[in-house]
């Protein structure tokens, strides 16, 4: 088992939660819930949508990911790239998460600031994936 | 609130579209999403459409504004539609004004006066003869109307550590005016920009606020080039003299004889004339709100309806958040039951003495009900205006009992005969209003019991003032029996008198009980009929003065 192969099972556990929280966002619309649906709630709604979505285009990278290096001979997975795109999987929807949780008017809740970490960790291990890629060719 | 004219907010748009009035004939005419009117005289051809650009007014009544031709100068349409009745009706005569008024606005009416108001940060820049070349900031009410300007608050809050600083750390943003964060005076004063009687300070004040606007900004301590009128109060005597000189109807059909206001939309004057105001506390936001937190459809139907109240300001909490001594014991108060409507406090404290745009409202200056105010300046006192059936006599033995009150000189009639009756018969058309108004109201029903109601309520459908006829037709049908009368409170003579006669017969035949007893204080015979000596003193004793109340 090569250090991606966590990715996969991260990935494939992570696609199970996020499939389901938007099967509770559609709960949540279905029945008008004021808390999500409200005119006043609207940065509660994106940041519980980016939060769906980024959690589940997080854990198809993290399946990319595993498969990658699966399937290509002489790629040298990283132990930090693995971590960094698991913890990328995590930070991104729960940074959104948090943010719809306390929301200030026109801002999100201080969770909203797990987001860029998020994204600094992706861009390194997308990156560094590639490079390592590139040069296994 | 103005906005652009468009199928969506043109009310009515969808209904009548030939209207005539005093020799003319109108024909709206719909191109699109735009909306046309064409004009003839009786007999002659239309004239070419003008475009409808404007509306004012979303809540009770809406007018149109036709483009003049001459840049941005606006003329009024002469018909405004009335938003809960569905229906168009001459502007003249949907605010209470003398019968001979035929025109209320007119040309550059828009430019010069009502968007002093109707808008954010208007500019009426005034050009010469009767154009204008106008500008708003927005045509709405909007969020700088009450906050001040937003520039530095944009420009600063574009960085998300400051924001979150302030999320975290403040209450408030110092980069912009928050209304609940200034004492009561500064903060009621954000809405007393529009919502009080003001007037200028002198020409070159009024020539400045008509070139760059008002010069007030939310948070100011005064209205700059404006000031607010209170008849009475000892500041700018030398102004309020000149307005007395050049408009000697300005106070009157404004005010009450003792500087109280009677016109709907000029709340500020009533706040600060208050006792509470003095506090220093008291304010607007005191029992209004503009954000309210309950955004469901549903709730925000209702604020909008009901005052823009914050959650409970509707019951006796809006005056026991201060006054809390009196709620444990509220009978020992107010004299009357805890539960019945005699102990709400706005009943007493805030009667629906005020009147604007075909409804009265509750006057804004807190105040206790007596009879001097009737007998002194012919003001509706709340006792009466909810016991319609008792006399002034009945009031002052009442309030001298309960509360020491001194008991005045009163005359015959005010010993024998209910005060409704006096104002709705002998009172100023603004009195006349106001009853045939209040006899629709649910607690004075119940109390007054109604069924002495019908021959005032008809008899005012003939009323000259066609704001009275309006509101005797629409108390009328929340009698039992009336509530699908038609009525067409803006028909000639001829045709009030035949509908009011087939309103007679209807309620004598057909609604009243064969029973009923009328109260002798309500000046009618056995059979209903008024009784003819005391109606016909009464009536030619009317107070047939000319009065405007507009809002």
């Amino acid at each position: 088992m090569n250090n991606l192969d966590r990715n996969l099972r991260f990935g494939w556990w992570s696609l199970l939660i996020f499939l389901s929280l938007g099967g509770g966002l559609e709960i949540l619309h279905g029945f008008k819930i004021g808390w999500y649906v409200d005119v006043g709630n609207d940065m509660r709604r994106l940041m519980f949508t980016l939060a769906h979505a980024h959690g589940t285009a997080l854990a198809l990278v993290n399946i990319a990911a595993g498969l990658t290096a699966r399937n290509i001979k002489g790629f040298p997975p990283r132990p930090s790239v693995s971590l960094s795109l698991i913890w990328a999987g995590i930070l991104f929807p729960v940074g959104f998460f948090l943010g719809g949780i306390v929301t200030y008017d026109g801002d999100p809740g201080l969770g909203i600031w797990l987001v860029p970490i998020a994204a600094l960790l992706l861009f390194y291990c997308v990156a560094r994936i590639a490079f390592d890629l590139s040069k296994s060719n | 609130m103005t906005q652009v004219a468009t199928a969506a907010t043109l009310f009515g748009a969808a209904q009548e579209r030939e209207f005539s009035l005093d020799g003319r004939q109108y024909k709206m005419e719909q191109q699109g999403d735009k909306f046309f009117v064409r004009m003839r005289s009786l007999g002659g051809d239309y004239g070419p459409g003008k475009q409808v650009v404007l509306v004012t007014g979303s809540h009770t009544l809406q007018i149109p504004w036709l483009e003049t031709g001459e840049g941005r100068t606006l003329e009024q349409f002469p018909f405004a539609y009335i938003i809960a009745e569905k229906m168009w009706a001459p502007v003249s005569e949907t605010f209470l004004t003398p019968p001979d008024l035929k025109e209320y606005y007119s040309i550059g009416a828009w430019n010069g006066a009502c968007m002093d108001c109707h808008v954010t940060q208007g500019q009426s820049r005034f050009v010469a003869g009767n154009k204008w070349d106008s500008r708003v900031a927005e045509l709405g009410i909007a969020c700088e109307a009450c906050h001040s300007e937003g520039n530095q608050h944009i420009a600063l809050n574009r960085n998300p550590v400051r924001r979150f600083k302030i999320h975290l750390t403040a209450k408030s943003d110092s980069s912009m005016t928050n209304p609940a964060r200034l004492t009561g005076p500064v903060s009621g004063l954000d809405c007393g920009q529009c919502h009080s009687v003001w007037a200028f300070n002198n020409m070159t004040d009024k020539i400045d606020f008509n070139r760059q606007g008002a010069n007030f900004r939310p948070g100011h301590d005064d209205l700059g080039q404006r000031f607010v009128v209170q008849p009475n109060a000892p500041d700018h005597s030398e102004q309020k003299d000149f307005i007395r000189k050049a408009e000697p109807d300005f106070f009157t059909n404004r005010f009450w004889g003792d500087g109280m206001i009677r016109v709907t939309g000029r709340e500020f004057n009533g706040l600060q004339a208050s006792p509470c105001f003095r506090g220093g506390n008291f304010s607007c936001i005191s029992c209004h709100e503009m954000h309210p937190k309950q955004t469901q459809q549903v709730s925000l139907t209702k604020w909008a309806r009901t005052g823009q109240l914050r959650p409970e300001m509707d019951s006796d909490q809006a005056c026991l958040q201060c006054h809390k001594a009196i709620g444990p014991n509220i009978t020992a108060h107010t004299h009357h039951e805890a539960a019945s409507s005699g102990s709400r406090c706005y009943n007493c404290h805030m009667p629906h003495n005020t009147f604007g745009l075909l409804h009265a409202m509750r006057g804004h200056q807190v105040s206790w009900p007596t009879v001097q105010e009737s007998v002194a300046y012919g003001r509706p006192n709340a006792c009466n205006l909810c016991h319609l059936n008792q006399t002034l006599a009945w009031t002052a033995e009442k309030l001298h009992a309960w509360y020491n009150q001194p008991v005045p000189q009163l005359s015959q009639d005010d010993q024998t005969i209910a005060a409704a009756v006096q104002w709705i018969v002998k009172g100023d058309a603004g009195q006349r209003a106001l009853i045939a108004w209040g006899m629709a109201w649910e607690p004075a029903q119940k109390i007054a019991g109604r069924d002495w109601f019908y021959p005032y309520l008809i008899y005012s459908m003939t009323d000259p003032y066609a704001a009275v006829r309006f509101d005797a037709w629409k108390s009328l049908q929340t009698l039992p029996g009336f509530s699908d009368f038609p009525f067409t409170y803006t028909s000639d003579d001829h045709s009030l008198r035949e509908t009011a006669a087939r309103a007679f017969e209807k309620w004598l035949r057909e609604v009243r009980p064969p029973n009923v007893i009328f109260p002798p204080q309500s000046a009618l015979d056995s059979d209903g009929h008024f009784q003819q000596d005391v109606f016909q003193r009464l009536r030619s004793e009317r107070d047939n003065k000319r009065i405007l109340l507009a809002e």
